[in-house]
């Protein structure tokens, strides 16, 4: 039969991904285990903009998207958007969080101490070439301190708001179940602010990256001090069906808090938070929620320019949709096109066949 | 009262992939679509298991409509064969036992990218577009929420100017596919991207037909017997693709869109955009009972 | 062999349990219903229940004036509210109450037509008022008769109707249901 030729998308599409895998190999329990223990930081990464936070899952779709990040944040959002949900955690306040690390650029110390906890921040970036010759990279042990910080810290921002220097917004309280769901709600603009912090956490820290840099180099209207950088752990406590609060574990989470002087004579502070430590992510995303207020329509700093465009699966799965044939809209144009041409200079040559 | 009497137990998939909430937020929206022709719904649009851009929206529309007696085609660029439609075709009979076929006539459900079947779709048939921009205002207006405004207060003046200025500076419609389209008198909308040649299948027909865009969160839809009209202007008339005189080179049929290939002498050939409309003419052609159904064209022309 | 049965697929052929099947079954009833107004299409099972089940859930705010749904409703995880906060209502409108209530019901607005209610009540079908529809979803127009209704039901059903904001409304006679959108033209002869 004349067709027979062409009917090979389902092999062609079934070879295609053979293909891909096998590069890859078998995948087991084991590479899950390794990818986890070798890039906390990278699992912390994925967990946050997947919003699921399961570290085994995590590594297990690192392994099985061979790295490829947008992959492996599509493959936990489609399992993740799936799940049922049993309960809903109570808010985690700031003074409640175990805190490895809180640093403020606005202040010499604060109260509560500047604590530098884990960070390559002043280490020098020299590449360990000396493991490639056999010899291991041993990390020196940590001495511990006289007196260890406490796992509590304040917030810095309460401290402020108890100087007059930022605005204290009265605060309505909200049962957890109220609370908007950007995952069960689309989000629509002016964005509520639950969709907006939510929207930022899970959002792409590559692009957020960006968008917050063009921000801070002058494409938003607020230059950026980091009020306050926070890495934690939190606890997720949630209510049993017969009413008792209980707590199902602990997540990392990383905070920033960044400010500038606002137009009432007070600073004006932005807010992100993520699940996992990512430090970049948080600090681009306070900046741009700094900006959001004052961004004129269609400014990289505007809410739905940024909420939108930072959307890792939405963006990527744009991107490499353009892979996928066009040839009947681009058909349509070309008549168009081929139709103007004969209209504008009737003489030329016709259409060719 | 349990967390077990709460919650069913745990499965590694829900039937059609979709969760029941999932499921239900989509027949919400999937209500107000058919209750406000061509007005964009937003709706939460769920992760599913393919990249954003690759039929997520029209692949949720279709697994929450699906069930096992459900037959079901998908065509990408007209051809059920084509890579991605061969995908999501495999995808959606494995999660819900549903039947597959290449026959329009045969299918109660077909998912779509950019084109509809030429074959005339009957009373009890539902087409499911995928849609990747299902704003029509965003060459004016790129804003979501502005265009939202515009949407509201029916102002389509600006987009009715581009449109005008464009037959200025061309002398004819220079939209190619995703053809503006006011629905039921009210809302414009973008007719996927399916070639103007598409466009007036929708217009008071038969079938029932929703456009869903996964990525941009927004769905739509075109219940039967509902106005589809061109935004044109009264003496610069719509125009579809000039495809009616075109033959396909590999199954004879004539007057249907089709896909141009280049050839190595310069010139092109033509094959029918409809690929199982082609294969139902070659099978015809060697002796075999394959019926053809009523077309919208007939001899190139609208019937 | 085909890409997918070397991903986490299951590899029976799945089954809907009961409630995927009669959701599915009455979603299927109610989509036909409103895409083609006035035509009567079929439940799998009579009474209101089965249209709660299939729609609303933890996300969606109802109002029922029924004792009996209203806790069924609750089971579904919805909140319970008053008329003029409902995206869903059940409503008795073969009393004067009925139409109080429907009175109070959301009907969206230009912006957000989705935020215009559905509306859920019995009638009986093939008796009472005879009405004219013409509208999408109907080839030229078409002519029904729904008896069991409060008088005064078609008025205020226009007096609130500001296409695109209004209301959709859905009636139950037994296994049956006819669908009115707010995009239908109701002429009552």
């Amino acid at each position: 039969m004349a067709y027979v030729a062409t009917r090979g998308g389902a092999r062609a599409i079934d070879q295609a991904e053979r293909l891909y895998r096998a590069e890859l190999g078998q995948i087991d329990a084991t590479r899950v285990d390794a990818v986890r223990r070798a890039l906390p930081m990278l699992i912390d990464r994925v967990m946050g903009e997947a919003s699921l936070y399961e570290p085994d899952l995590a590594a297990l779709a690192l392994a099985q998207a061979g790295g490829d990040l947008y992959e492996a944040v599509l493959l936990l959002r489609a399992w993740r958007t799936t799940q049922p949900r049993l309960a809903i955690a109570e808010p985690v306040r700031q003074e409640q969080l175990f805190t490895h690390r809180r640093i403020s650029a606005a202040f010499k110390d604060i109260p509560g101490g500047q604590i530098l906890g884990p960070t390559l921040d002043y280490a020098h970036r020299l590449l360990a070439t000396d493991v490639l010759q056999g010899r291991p990279y041993c990390p020196a042990p940590v001495t511990p301190a006289a007196i260890a910080a406490p796992a509590h810290q304040p917030s810095l921002a309460a401290w402020q708001k108890a100087q007059g220097l930022v605005a204290d917004p009265a605060r309505t309280e909200v049962a957890p179940d109220a609370i908007p769901d950007l995952t069960r709600e689309p989000l629509l603009f002016p964005a509520k602010r639950a969709h907006t912090l939510q929207s930022l956490a899970r959002a792409d820290t590559g692009g957020m990256l960006t968008l917050g840099y063009a921000a801070m180099r002058g494409y938003g209207n607020a230059h950026p001090t980091v009020n306050e950088l926070r890495l934690a752990e939190a606890e997720v406590r949630v209510t049993h069906p017969r009413g008792t609060v209980f707590s199902a574990g602990r997540v990392k989470v990383s905070q920033a808090e960044v400010t500038s002087k606002g137009k009432s004579g007070q600073l004006s502070l932005g807010f992100c938070a993520t699940l996992g430590w990512n430090e970049v992510k948080v600090i681009s995303g306070a900046t741009l929620d700094l900006n959001a207020a004052a961004a004129p329509k269609g400014s990289p700093v505007e809410e739905e320019f940024f909420l939108y465009h930072t959307e890792p699966v939405e963006a990527s799965g744009f991107c490499i949709h353009f892979k996928l044939p066009h040839y009947v809209t681009f058909q349509s144009s070309l008549d168009a096109l081929r139709g103007a041409k004969t209209a504008a200079a009737p003489q030329s040559e016709q259409v060719p066949t | 009262m349990s967390i077990a009497n709460l919650t069913k137990a745990w499965q590694p998939m829900s039937y059609g992939f979709l969760d029941a909430s999932a499921k239900r937020e989509l027949r919400r929206k999937m209500l107000k679509a058919i209750a406000v022709p061509g007005c964009q719904m937003p709706y939460a649009s769920r992760e599913v298991p393919m990249a954003r851009g690759w039929g997520t929206g029209g692949l949720q529309v279709t697994l929450t409509l699906l069930k096992p007696s459900s037959v079901v085609k998908v065509i990408d660029q007209g051809a059920d064969d084509s890579v991605n439609a061969a995908s999501i075709r495999s995808f959606l009979s494995k999660v819900s036992g549903a039947a597959e076929t290449w026959d329009t006539l045969a299918a109660s459900l077909i998912q779509s990218r950019h084109r509809i079947p030429e074959e005339r779709l009957h009373a009890g048939q539902i087409l499911v577009l995928q849609v990747p921009n299902p704003e029509p205002l965003r060459p004016v207006e790129p804003n979501m929420s502005i265009a939202r405004q515009m949407h509201a207060d029916a102002d389509y003046g600006r987009l009715w100017l581009i449109l005008y200025e464009r037959i200025v500076r061309s002398g004819r419609i220079m939209e190619g596919a995703a053809y503006p389209s006011l629905v039921n008198g009210r809302h414009v909308m973008t007719p996927s991207p399916i070639p103007r040649w598409d466009v007036p299948k929708l217009h008071m027909a038969q079938h029932l037909t929703f456009l869903s865009a996964g990525r941009e969160k927004r769905l739509y839809a075109v219940p039967p017997f509902t106005k589809v009209e061109p935004l044109v202007f009264s003496d610069v008339p719509f125009k579809v693709e000039d495809h009616g005189a075109l033959t396909c080179h590999r199954s004879g049929v004539s007057g249907f869109y089709m896909n141009e290939i280049p050839q190595d002498n310069g010139g092109s050939a033509f094959e029918v955009s409809d690929s199982h409309l082609g294969i139902k003419a070659i099978r015809q052609a060697e002796g075999e009972a394959d019926r053809i159904g009523a077309t919208w064209y007939q001899n190139g022309q609208l019937a | 062999m085909t890409a997918l049965s070397q991903s986490p697929v299951p590899a029976s052929v799945p089954v809907p349990d009961a409630f995927e099947a009669r959701t599915n079954a009455t979603f299927e009833a109610l989509m036909w219903a409103l895409s083609r107004p006035g035509t009567v299409q079929t439940l799998p099972a009579s009474g209101m229940a089965g249209l709660a089940e299939a729609l609303v859930d933890r996300e969606c705010k109802v109002f029922c004036d029924d004792p009996d749904l209203s806790h069924f409703v609750a089971f579904t995880g919805a909140a319970l509210v008053p008329a003029a906060a409902a995206d869903h209502a059940f409503l008795g409108l073969d009393r004067a109450e009925g139409l109080k209530n429907l009175e109070q019901i959301p009907v969206g607005s230009a912006l957000y037509p989705d935020d215009g209610a559905t509306v859920v009540a019995f009638a009986r079908f093939g008796e009472g008022q005879k009405l004219r529809l013409t509208g999408p979803g109907i080839e030229t127009s078409s002519e029904i008769t729904l008896g069991g209704l409060v008088p005064g039901l078609w008025a205020l059903r226009a007096a609130r109707s500001r296409y695109p904001a209004g209301f959709d409304m859905f009636f139950i006679c037994g296994t049956s249901v006819i669908g009115l959108p707010r995009s239908t033209l109701i002429e009552v002869l």
